[in-house]
């Protein structure tokens, strides 16, 4: 039996109420509360005295009348000054609503491409770090450290002014490797996918192939278990994946009638088979083939070619040029562009005027605009094939690049600088990562065979994912909001153009509490996609 | 129990390792042959665990040499690859992997390494799930079980990989008394079943009734090999009767 020891219980004690945890806790909470009211209250009446001795014209309503509740009626008039480049269609005369949205895009789009080539670059650079290759450590390391103890301006500037606007001009671009990629001080010019109207129809028979590719592989699997025959079903799978996605092609584009060109029953133009005739009467050739021979041999000058050509009218950035120059230069057509208009009517004044010979656009837009044409019945709507996928390819025109798609100077030089910046952060944040998951864990993933590849991307990768995407998160917030230096290149990110808004309209305020709720609502969105995909991986403990 | 083959599964031949001027084996030569089971003592830092991690290469040997299965342990990485392949390891602290499930801790390197399909993965793994006496528990998470599950776990591991030898590098020391045993008795049944075993444990009685062979080590070198009867009964070195009275009367 063991000895029981009587303790004596001490009374309870009063506590003192400073000494209470309970009601210092309270209390913290009030004095907080109180705190960020005045403070609130003080920044709203200076907001408020601000404006009001600015005077009525702050709050002017569509009707001329002067009401608070009109403080935004400013936004849907016109904004008034271009911006330099923008995802979707803009010009001066759309509202300033529009350009905010103009510039919020822009600045989506370098924040997206550059979360995820930080994230790219930043990871790869951790590894690095952490290798024992004392080359490849060192260079990671002097670059994380250059990168980390200069400021982003600096590195924006000297990237901008010093390396982008030191490359040759548009019209001696360099061509790199030979590929239809352009460098110039402008942008980086490059290849481009167009997707015609008869896409979706071909993406159909894409997935059809897919489908009947799985079946095929299952099916066959089952009779070389009942056979014991080996059929090589590898190859028929491909075999018939290939023929229906061919299959699909052909019929898609066949069957579209989407693309037409518009041109004068004088030219005696049925079918696009025609058109060969019609420039072959004015060379005097017999054949399209001929040209070039004729060229060579020098019984035809170039100019007298491109007097010859085709002149083309067509629609900014429509695939229908696209589709139908491609088809020109596949038949040896000789043709020029004439011109390149915003609007289908304004096209159509070029062609009504004479200055081209054909308007390539939709047949849809083409029959509406025929319709406003004076002479209408004697223009013809001639259909053009189509294929479902084009390459637009880059080409030099004048003092410009045509085709392909672009990124400017600014933007190349904004997102280069972004991504350099944060993925040396990003790379130390990795490293950090990698580096507190437990060493046990390797040598597992090694004793069991795994190789060091397998071992870091199945292993490792994702426990260090957990220490590493709170951390990130900030990385990207800093990124989207960093953005806003694209002032300094001159990239019409938000921060830019809300600037060049307040100037123009003279309402800072309200354009101010517009720019700090996108950027909130950027970096809300950010937070919670990361924040879940954080609960995602998470452990499960007991 | 059986030695089915007489052929020499590992041979080392005066192995020697360094960290830095730690000489932590000093020239370390052992045969053992196909479906022997040894277990390897000493006090702490006497090179035990140094030597079953050189043997799969988690540790580098810098002289003599490593057979392992006919395959030389050498810096060839093909080598260390197949050599991993066959040779199995069990852990002190368990190091399964937090983020997968039992199952997928299970599967991971069969589907990976051994490229099987995982339908036949998950098969091989349950088989062996339920060897190590925990089906149930498949698709739980580590941090859900205990550390005598666990440990089982990771012996389940380890065998759904199908190696010839076992290295156990003190699998019973980070775990509570009441679960040593029920990871001894998968080891035992291990033993019978004709694996090579190399176990560095401090469990006598396991040595005592499953070994073949007990190795008594001490800074890097093997001071005593004997049968268990022999060695626990009358050692011959004054060093091992130190070491057993040391650890036999606390």
């Amino acid at each position: 039996m063991v000895e029981r020891k009587e303790t004596q219980l001490k009374p309870v004690e009063l506590i003192p109420l400073w000494r209470d945890g309970r009601v210092i806790g309270v209390l913290a909470q009030i004095i907080f509360v109180i705190l960020f009211f005045l403070a609130a209250r003080w920044l709203l009446n200076n907001v408020a005295t601000n404006i009001f001795s600015l005077g009525a014209s702050q709050f002017i309503c569509r009707d001329g009348s002067s009401n608070v509740r009109c403080a935004f009626d400013f936004m849907s008039t016109d904004a008034g000054f271009p911006i330099s480049e923008s995802v979707v269609p803009y010009v001066e005369q759309d509202s300033f609503w529009r350009a905010v949205g103009v510039a919020a895009l822009n600045t989506i789009k370098v924040s997206f491409y550059g979360i995820i080539l930080t994230t790219i670059l930043g990871t790869f650079t951790g590894i690095a770090r952490l290798s024992n290759n004392w080359l490849v450590n060192s260079l990671a390391k002097w670059y994380i450290d250059l990168m980390r103890n200069t400021p982003l301006l600096l590195q924006l500037f000297f990237i901008y002014f010093v390396v982008i606007l030191a490359l040759p001009q548009v019209n001696s671009a360099i061509q790199l490797f030979n590929l239809p990629i352009f460098v110039s001080q402008r942008g980086i010019n490059f290849p481009d996918l167009v997707f015609m109207s008869s896409f979706p129809v071909w993406l159909a028979f894409v997935v059809l192939a897919i489908i009947q590719a799985q079946v095929l592989w299952f099916l066959l699997g089952r009779y070389e278990e009942q056979t014991g025959y080996a059929s090589n079903r590898g190859r028929w799978v491909i075999l018939s994946f290939l023929l229906i996605v061919g299959i699909g092609w052909y019929v898609a584009g066949a069957n579209s009638q989407n693309e037409a060109i518009l041109i004068s029953q004088r030219a005696n133009v049925r079918a696009y088979r025609d058109l060969p005739a019609l420039i072959e009467r004015r060379l005097a050739v017999n054949t399209m083939s001929d040209i070039p021979d004729r060229l060579r041999v020098g019984l035809l000058s170039q100019e007298a070619v491109n007097t010859a050509a085709l002149k083309i009218c067509a629609i900014q950035d429509s695939p229908s040029e696209v589709n139908f120059t491609a088809q020109l230069r596949q038949s040896g057509i000789p043709y020029q562009v004439v011109r390149r208009t915003a609007r289908p009517e304004q096209a159509l004044d070029v062609y009504a005027q004479g200055e081209c010979e054909v308007f390539v656009a939709s047949r849809t837009i083409l029959a509406a605009e025929r319709d406003l044409l004076e002479d209408s019945a004697t223009h013809r709507i001639v259909g053009i094939r189509e294929t479902p996928l084009r390459f637009s390819l880059p080409r030099l025109e004048g003092f410009n690049f045509v085709g392909g798609t672009k990124l400017t100077a600014e933007f190349t030089a904004l997102l280069i600088g972004l991504v350099l910046f944060t993925a040396a952060f990003v790379a130390e944040i990795v490293r950090a990562g990698i580096m507190a998951v437990p060493k046990g864990q390797s040598e597992a993933a090694r004793a069991l065979g795994l190789s060091e590849g397998q071992r870091l991307r199945l292993v490792v990768m994702p426990q260090a994912l957990r220490v590493i995407i709170p951390p990130m998160i900030s990385q990207y917030l800093n990124l989207t909001k960093n953005s806003s230096l694209g002032l300094a290149v001159a990239f019409p990110d938000l921060y830019r153009i809300i600037q060049t808004a307040i100037n123009q309209s003279g309402r800072a305020v309200q354009l101010i509490v517009i720019m700090a709720a996108i950027y909130l609502l950027f970096s809300l969105v950010i937070s919670v996609i990361l924040n879940w995909y954080n609960r995602q991986i998470a452990l499960v403990e007991r | 129990m059986t030695v089915t083959s007489a052929q020499d599964i590992i041979i080392c031949h005066d192995v020697h390792k360094w960290y830095g001027d730690f000489h932590a084996l000093k020239g370390f030569s052992l045969t053992v042959k196909s479906g022997e089971v040894i277990v390897i003592i000493g006090p702490s830092g006497s090179g035990k665990s140094t030597f079953i991690r050189t043997l799969n290469r988690l540790e580098e040997h810098q002289q003599g040499e490593i057979i392992i299965d006919g395959i030389l342990l050498s810096h060839d990485v093909r080598n260390i690859a197949e050599i991993r392949r066959e040779v199995g390891m069990v852990f002190q602290q368990f190091n399964l992997f937090p983020h997968l499930t039992v199952l997928e801790n299970v599967t991971l390197a069969p589907i990976h390494v051994r490229k099987w399909s995982r339908e036949r993965a998950e098969e091989i793994a349950m088989k062996w799930l339920n060897r190590v006496g925990i089906p149930e528990q498949a698709n739980k998470y580590p941090g859900q079980l205990s550390g005598g599950q666990q440990q089982r776990v990771a012996i389940a591991r380890t065998l759904a990989m199908e190696p010839k030898i076992l290295l156990f590098d003190e699998p019973t020391s980070a775990l509570d008394p009441e679960m040593i045993k029920e990871v001894l008795d998968v080891m035992r049944d291990l033993a019978k079943a004709g694996y090579t075993i190399l176990a560095v444990t401090h469990e006598m009685g396991f040595a005592r009734e499953v070994a073949d062979r007990v190795i008594f080590m001490a800074s890097g070198e093997i001071v005593e090999q004997n049968t268990p009867q022999n060695f626990f009964a009358n050692p011959n070195e004054e060093r091992t009767r130190q070491f057993l009275s040391q650890i036999l009367h606390h």
